[in-house]
């Protein structure tokens, strides 16, 4: 797991645990990097989020699995923001976490909803990585969530069949087989 | 609804092309990219889409006139047009020119999200219509779909049907030719849970091995000669319906194979093609022939058989059930009437009685056809025998040499098989008393079982 600038170390903590004890991910969060400031779009105040991916995991290059975590606001180039984002099977994902911090009258939320919500985008996007698409099942943790209410009405736990693709996804991380594709994918939202 | 959907995503930027086509993926989607106008046209030649988001900035065509040229082509392809906040015009004159929505850049993710779902509900009523439509035009009603019969032997079809159309499980019909075997599978399939989704068929008899593999699993591009376009097969086109399988004993042992493994695995390839693709769609299947005799023979497969044999139904020929032939008779006047123009067409009764006299070796299909051609020679209200054109020779000119009572009780014989034996129908089907047919059959030796 990688802090992208400054980041709570509860924050990557508790993701890093969560990766661990639903993915059975062994995880370890590395001194932070740098913020990925060319990443930046002037214009919008947010940074794009495919362009971080592609500072996590280079094309063409292997190695473990790369969760970024930022403070700041992350958007694409045809979306107005998302929660995180991940290459499909493929080698590294970024959770922003600044719009979790947020309740919906403005206020900031508790800290017991901010760490559950990370942890869900957390889980959400490294499944990603692993393979796992969007799911249509209520309450799976694969299913899109567009803002906070949804994601709030998720579950922490994926649905059956999704657990069946983890394990899949899982094989194919212990064969060592993670590179980073062109392109990237969606998140959470 | 299934949400997959198949999009073609147009725009000349790389790295929006890019991005949004690995989000449209991960959302499940199946996405083709080009990179401009033309390049859109020339996939959708190649291979069938579902939704165009096209963007409508672009250098050479634009998407205004992709869209004008796409819904020209293709209708039933919705179209989406993406556009940059400052141009509502342009997206206004898109949907007066037939696109389904716009998306203004950038996107909420939540709005991306639920237009992409009410465009696959608009691709499934899209499919749904074309179903009803292709009914319509076969001048089929809903429901037993033109099904008619009153004999125990059809009363015992339509509760099979009834039986079989709430299961999943393949249905075997067999029957010979021109029984109806195809009517009752569309009635199994319009009585079930997926009477709205496409019901395909295929008649494996009229077609070449190779063919039939292109046919049912499709093919990709540039598979074999002649293929220039990736073609969706017939497995793909019955997804949450119902693949009809007609002659079903005329496929070979190597298809029985590939069919098996489909049934089985429910995933196949196309041919060409080294992706695995899912189907969800109710089997049934047909045929005129014993299929046990030809397993006997080696050359049907007997696990193939036990397969498409779950369920089994029997449609027993005309001949078999001569008290269904003037109520079918007057069902198919009554239709080639209101089609013709014709209304109140009546069948004189040497008619009738020519048509219940004849053996029907061509089954329903073939009263149907005879009824046909009567109607539009038929003058006036009435169709006497003379209208009536038959491909075999009418009984009365075989049994020249019988006596008067012998063609009566070669005809006794036949109702009262055709009634299961019961003498009460049968006096009823030949409208006579119980208690003269008895006299008749003990006059001739016959105890009724």
């Amino acid at each position: 797991m990688v802090p992208l600038g400054r980041v709570s170390a509860t924050a990557a903590a508790v993701v890093a645990a969560n990766l661990q004890a639903l993915l059975g991910l062994n995880t370890l969060v590395v001194r932070p990097w740098p913020e990925p400031s060319p990443c930046l779009v002037p214009t919008r105040g947010q940074y794009d989020a495919s362009l971080i991916l592609r500072e996590l995991a280079p094309e063409g290059e292997s190695g473990a699995l790369r969760l970024g975590l930022i403070n700041h606001d992350l958007c694409l180039s045809f979306l107005t923001f998302v929660f995180g984002e991940a290459q499909l099977g493929g080698r590294a994902a970024v959770v922003s976490l600044h719009r979790l911090q947020d309740l919906d009258d403005g206020s900031r939320a508790p800290q017991a909803l901010f760490l559950e919500r990370l942890a869900k985008v957390g889980l959400h996007e490294t499944a990603h990585v692993l393979g796992l698409p969007h799911c249509r099942a209520p309450g799976c943790l694969m299913r899109f969530s567009g803002g906070l209410a949804e994601l709030d009405r998720l579950g922490l736990e994926f649905c059956p069949a999704c657990q069946g693709r983890l394990a899949v996804g899982r094989a194919r991380i212990r064969r060592g087989d993670v590179r980073a594709p062109f392109g990237s994918g969606p998140g959470l939202g | 609804m299934n949400a997959r959907l198949r999009v073609l995503l147009v725009d000349d930027e790389l790295a929006m092309r890019e991005s949004l086509a690995a989000w449209l993926r991960q959302d499940g989607h199946q996405v083709t990219k080009a990179a401009g106008g033309l390049e859109a046209l020339a996939e959708l030649e190649r291979q069938e889409f579902d939704l165009a988001l096209v963007d409508i900035k672009m250098p050479g065509m634009d998407g205004l006139e992709l869209l004008r040229r796409v819904k020209d082509a293709h209708p039933d392809t919705l179209v989406v047009i993406i556009t940059a906040y400052g141009s509502i015009e342009s997206a206004v004159e898109a949907m007066k020119a037939g696109a389904s929505d716009y998306l203004l850049k950038p996107f909420d993710p939540e709005h991306l999200m639920l237009l992409l779902e009410k465009m696959a509900r608009q691709r499934d009523l899209l499919r749904e219509n074309s179903a009803l439509r292709q009914r319509l035009n076969e001048g089929e009603c809903i429901g037993f779909a033109g099904l008619v019969g009153q004999s125990p032997a059809m009363r015992a079809v339509f509760g099979q049907i009834e039986d079989a159309a709430p299961a999943l499980a393949p249905v075997l019909i067999t029957g010979e030719t021109g029984t109806g075997k195809e009517m009752v599978a569309r009635a199994i399939h319009n009585q079930g849970p997926r009477a709205f989704a496409p019901f395909v068929t295929i008649n494996c008899g009229a077609v070449t091995e190779t063919l039939l593999e292109s046919e049912l699993f499709g093919h990709e591009r540039g598979a074999f000669t002649g293929a220039v376009k990736a073609r969706r097969g017939r497995l793909e086109m019955a997804d949450g319906g119902t693949l009809f399988l007609d002659e079903v004993g005329e496929i070979s042992q190597k298809m029985q194979v590939a069919l098996l493994r489909v049934l089985e695995e429910k995933r196949f390839q196309r041919v060409g093609g080294n992706q695995y693709l899912a189907s969800d769609f109710r089997l049934i299947s047909a045929t005129n022939r014993d299929l046990p005799a030809l397993i006997q023979q080696g050359r049907f497969r007997q696990d193939f058989f036990y397969r498409i044999n779950v369920l089994a139904i029997a449609i027993p020929p005309l001949r078999e059930r001569v008290e269904d032939i003037i109520p079918l008779a007057e069902h198919f006047l009554a239709y080639f009437a209101a089609q013709t123009g014709k209304a109140n067409l009546v069948l004189d009764s040497r008619a009738q009685r020519a048509l219940r006299a004849y053996p029907w070796p061509g089954n329903v299909r073939e009263l149907r056809n005879v009824i046909e051609r009567a109607v539009i020679v038929a003058q006036g209200s009435s169709v006497g025998l003379d209208k009536l054109t038959f491909l075999s020779p009418l009984p009365e000119a075989d049994s020249s040499a019988m006596t008067l009572a012998e063609v009566e009780l070669a005809h006794i014989r036949r109702v009262l098989k055709s009634q299961g034996g019961s003498v009460s129908a049968t006096a009823g089907v030949l409208g006579i008393d119980r208690s003269t047919l008895s006299r008749k059959l003990k006059k001739a030796g016959l105890e009724p079982s």
